[in-house]
């Protein structure tokens, strides 16, 4: 090595590092340079459009089961009784929110626009069962009971209007000379 | 101090019956406490001022958690290494693990007895301030090298033996660029060398600024200096990417807070010494601080030295978080291919200028040719 390489190399070496000072000193220097964001207390925007935890209206829901068949992961499970108004009846509806891959699907099939994204994002658990969102707060089998209940009562009182018809009918059979048409007497209802 | 415990059993009567040793004794404590409480509160500030400084330079923000802005991270910093559990490894050689840690911190600590604070704060005017300091510091690395070995652990011996291979070479630049201040001055004492730079130039009567030479030994005393410590560029002891953490990676709770502390003290002391060397020490600019009355002529000399020693403090930590660590090899040739031939080359510079010039330096001529 010679000289001039030797002294360009000390040249170098205090130029670099004075380079490099530099830089570092503008970042020191600028606060405007921050740009870490405390994150309890500062949050981002949620932008919209945003796929954050699913939601379901339950008031809304029809129970048409099309989320649970689109879902690719089967993370989303419905049951459902037919009620007396032969509407179907939720018992349950459960997202398993460990397993979702908020891809949308749902949402986009969901007739009646009752499953939602929110923005929530934030969510912590010591098991995994507690990942799993529960829609209902009612017992299943409670509800099934009851609907159980309202269709025998409906089906019941369905019965005894029949009843309550037939001896009608049979009544108009026994006087059929009384002239009145047995078209009639079915349709109030 | 047996000076001024005379005159303290001079000034006040009660004393009177007390023997002189054990007045000169108390004050060697009282001393020892003030300098320790001075070096423990620097030495906590100074982390967290680390810290932050980092963060502002990395565009982060740093600590802000513990208290207002963060201000008492170092406090609880600090009760977290002393409630710590202190282990010490199975195999370890127990004697020289416990040992280790009060060798460094001691090494750190000794130095501050020679710091010029202040017109007459100063623990021990030695005659051989310089030498003193080097030699003492030089404690720490029997530290380190100790707790390299006495860990039992490949890291921490690589560390440690690399601070041994480190400071050796480092010493030789250090010693040779501390010297100019020495020649100019004529004296090895700090307070001496820091006189030597008062006057009524002000700024142009630091030795920084006495010849070209002395200059550029500033700067290679303050490059060698930040590896004989340790600091970041030259931190190839506890290189945390390849060594875990070095030499102190074995060690826990206070242990490795003494460590800890000792590496901040290095820090202040090298900060010290390039102000008292270099940049005028505690001299005030324009006027003369030994004449003002004791209390305002201390008070005002030790202001002036902590914002120096300060600033220099902080320009150290500017590097550390600049630039990127050497390579072992990079930094060896860099000692004695560099370091040491051009502190040579400057020393031989600064004292054929001395012999020359008579001892004066530039802002000197172009004084005297303004009469």
């Amino acid at each position: 090595m010679g000289l001039k390489a030797y002294l360009d190399d000390i040249v170098e070496a205090v130029v670099t590092t004075a380079k490099g000072m530099r830089i570092t000193a503008r970042y020191g220097v600028d606060p405007k340079e921050e740009t870490t964001m405390q994150y309890p207390e500062e949050r981002w925007e949620i932008p919209e459009g945003y796929r954050g935890f699913l939601h379901n209206d339950v008031k809304k829901c029809t129970a048409c089961t099309m989320c649970v068949k689109v879902c690719p992961i089967d993370c989303i499970s419905l049951e459902s009784v037919r009620g007396a108004d032969k509407r179907m009846v939720l018992a349950s509806y459960d997202i398993n929110i460990g397993r979702c891959m908020y891809c949308g699907l749902c949402v986009e099939v969901c007739p009646p626009k009752s499953l939602k994204h929110t923005s929530g994002y934030e969510m912590a658990s010591v098991a995994r069962g507690e990942l799993i969102l529960h829609f209902i707060a009612e017992d299943a089998e409670e509800i099934k009971a009851r609907v159980a209940r309202q269709v025998a009562e409906a089906t019941a009182k369905a019965a005894e209007a029949a009843k309550v018809e037939a001896q009608a009918a049979a009544k108009a059979a026994e006087v059929p000379s009384s002239g009145t048409k047995p078209a009639e007497e079915k349709k109030p209802e | 101090m047996e000076a001024l415990a005379q005159s303290l059993v001079n000034a006040v009567p009660l004393l009177g019956g007390v023997p002189l040793w054990a007045v000169t004794l108390l004050l060697i404590v009282a001393a020892a406490v003030i300098i320790l409480v001075f070096a423990l509160t620097f030495e906590g500030v100074g982390s967290y001022v680390l810290r932050k400084v980092a963060g502002d330079i990395q565009a982060r923000i740093g600590p802000n958690r513990v208290g207002p802005n963060g201000i008492l991270q170092f406090l609880a910093d600090g009760v977290k290494l002393v409630l710590k559990e202190d282990i010490i490894p199975a195999n370890a050689d127990r004697l020289l693990f416990k040992l280790a840690p009060y060798f460094a911190f001691v090494g750190s600590f000794a130095a501050f007895v020679v710091v010029p604070f202040g017109v007459g704060l100063i623990a021990a005017d030695l005659n051989i301030g310089i030498y003193y300091v080097m030699a003492v510091t030089s404690l720490v690395v029997i530290g380190v090298l100790l707790a390299g070995w006495a860990s039992n652990n490949k890291w921490a011996l690589l560390g440690g033996m690399r601070a041994a291979a480190q400071i050796v070479s480092y010493e030789i630049p250090v010693g040779m660029a501390l010297i100019p201040a020495v020649l100019i001055a004529g004296s090895l004492s700090l307070q001496d060398i820091v006189r030597s730079q008062g006057g009524l130039f002000g700024i142009f009567g630091w030795n920084l600024f006495h010849n070209p030479f002395t200059f550029f030994s500033f700067f290679l005393y303050f490059t060698a200096a930040q590896a004989e410590t340790n600091q970041t560029p030259f931190d190839l002891p506890e290189a945390e990417s390849e060594l875990v953490s070095g030499y102190n990676v074995e060690y826990s709770g206070i242990r490795f807070g003494l460590f800890f502390l000792s590496e901040f003290g290095d820090m202040f002391i090298v900060a010290a010494l390039s102000t008292a060397c270099f940049l005028g020490g505690w001299n005030v600019p324009f006027f003369n601080a030994g004449t003002l009355p004791w209390i305002w002529g201390n008070l005002l000399s030790l202001g002036v030295f902590l914002a120096k020693a300060f600033t220099m403090v902080l320009i150290m930590m500017w590097v550390r978080w600049t630039l990127p660590r050497l390579r072992v090899d990079q930094l060896m040739r860099m000692a004695w291919k560099y370091l040491v031939p051009l502190t040579f080359v400057n020393l031989l510079g600064v004292s054929l200028w001395l012999l020359v010039f008579k001892g004066k330096g530039i802002p000197g001529m172009i004084a005297s040719l303004f009469g």
